[in-house]
């Protein structure tokens, strides 16, 4: 059975050796650049794309360790985001569709004695960042939101996101709504971060598919 | 010259007609479930989920919320929310959690500051990183908040606990942070009356 499974593979080694073989070399390539960019999210392209998933992540300090429980030190989401690589005629790189589901469960940061907790109404952009360190893949997206506790609405909101591998210890996010003046980020040299500004999941996974 | 024209034929054959195998790799790929839920309680008059959310194969994301809850005689809660992740038409992944407020079980028996539930499952892995236990107190007396997997603890006449209860699969895993067991004994028989279920959270890819 395994002299089958060995003779079954022949042929698509040979496929592969084939195809390899007529595609010619581009000669005019450039060797990538030696070291890892001093900055991440500042170059974007407009393709398709997938981010999937949900997460923890212990803000402050914005560590892989999670804060001591009874710090209550944490924010949780849910969040995913689809598109296709079109592009409107101001530039922007649209979102097909997407959520988001923030809440902070930090004490300082209640309002009306509840979580703090945002709900995406809208997601308008998402744009796959080439510099950034993660090695499935970032994305930078965002779009409109609600402040649950409140009722405030449309305020303009991104997210910084970022898959560097599985299962997800490694992977980051970050979101900022500078309405409200509310930003969870993570900065070098503060904070130990995958990609400025993405913090450490301290669970869950962030989940990049270059296609869908 | 006649050297790119085999290229070309070779080019062709490899690489435009396995575009029409896509059916075939389609149908190779994985299926993504996941749910969570705040509170579940389960008993002879009682069968209730508050702030339940399921994600089923081939969706994307699911949320409730239930703001405090209360199963009066057996469990009230503060601030519950459920977030279910999938990974959509692809399904390799899929991410679940449960978060609560105070929790205060069987009127004081077992008490917690904050609870969180979180399943995580992708193509060869299940975790639950990112539970956690705040302050819990069982019967009077301060617990570690981060009990091992599967801490099992006896209810002097109600039954047993389990905290951080992981229950793990072929697919994924399951978390119970914590779970209740309620017995009666009945003539000399144990028997299991109820569950008591407090931050649970499911994640599978298969």
């Amino acid at each position: 059975m395994s002299k089958l499974k060995l003779l079954a593979g022949i042929p698509a080694t040979v496929t592969v050796a084939l195809i390899g073989w007529s595609c010619e070399t581009n000669r005019t390539a450039l060797a990538p650049p030696a070291g890892g960019p001093l900055f991440h999210f500042q170059q974007f392209e407009c393709t398709p794309l997938k981010m999937t998933g949900g997460g923890r992540i212990d803000y402050p300090p914005g560590t892989r360790d999670k804060n001591p429980p009874a710090s209550h030190e944490y924010e949780t989401f849910g969040a995913h985001v689809i598109a296709s690589g079109q592009v409107d005629e101001n530039g922007t790189c649209l979102a097909d569709k997407g959520a988001l589901e923030w809440v902070d469960h930090r004490p300082e940061m209640e309002v009306n004695g509840h979580p703090l907790n945002l709900h995406a109404t809208e997601v308008t952009f998402a744009e796959r960042a080439t510099d950034a360190s993660c090695s499935d893949g970032a994305v930078h997206w965002g779009g409109k939101l609600r402040v649950q506790n409140t009722g405030q609405e449309n305020l303009d909101f991104e997210v910084w996101d970022c898959d560097n591998g599985e299962p997800g210890r490694d992977d980051g996010f970050a979101i900022s709504v500078p309405e409200i003046g509310y930003t969870v980020q993570c900065w070098e040299p503060d904070y130990n971060t995958p990609a400025e500004p993405t913090c450490y999941l301290t669970g869950g996974n962030r989940q990049f598919h270059p296609t869908h | 010259m006649k050297t790119d024209s085999i290229r070309r034929a070779v080019r062709f054959v490899g690489l435009v007609l396995p575009l029409t195998w896509a059916p075939r790799a389609v149908m190779a790929q994985g299926t993504a479930t996941c749910s969570s839920y705040g509170v579940g309680v389960t008993t002879a008059t009682v069968n209730q989920l508050l702030a339940s959310a399921v994600v089923s194969a081939g969706e994307l994301m699911a949320q409730d919320q239930a703001g405090d809850v209360a199963v009066p005689g057996l469990v009230t809660a503060q601030n519950v929310f459920a977030i279910a992740n999938g990974g959509g038409d692809d399904g390799s992944d899929a991410v679940s959690s449960a978060t609560l407020g105070a929790v205060n079980i069987l009127n004081g028996l077992i008490t917690a500051d904050g609870v969180v539930a979180m399943a995580t499952s992708t193509v060869g892995d299940a975790n639950a990183e990112g539970s956690s236990l705040a302050h819990l107190v069982v019967n009077g007396v301060d617990i570690d908040d981060n009990p091992a997997p599967n801490t099992r603890m006896d209810l002097d006449g109600v039954g047993y606990v389990v905290f951080n209860e992981q229950i793990r699969t072929s697919t994924g895993i399951t978390v119970n942070m914590i779970h209740v067991v309620l017995q009666q004994n009945v003539l000399g028989v144990t028997r299991t009356t109820g569950h008591i279920r407090v931050g649970s959270a499911s994640a599978k890819v298969s």
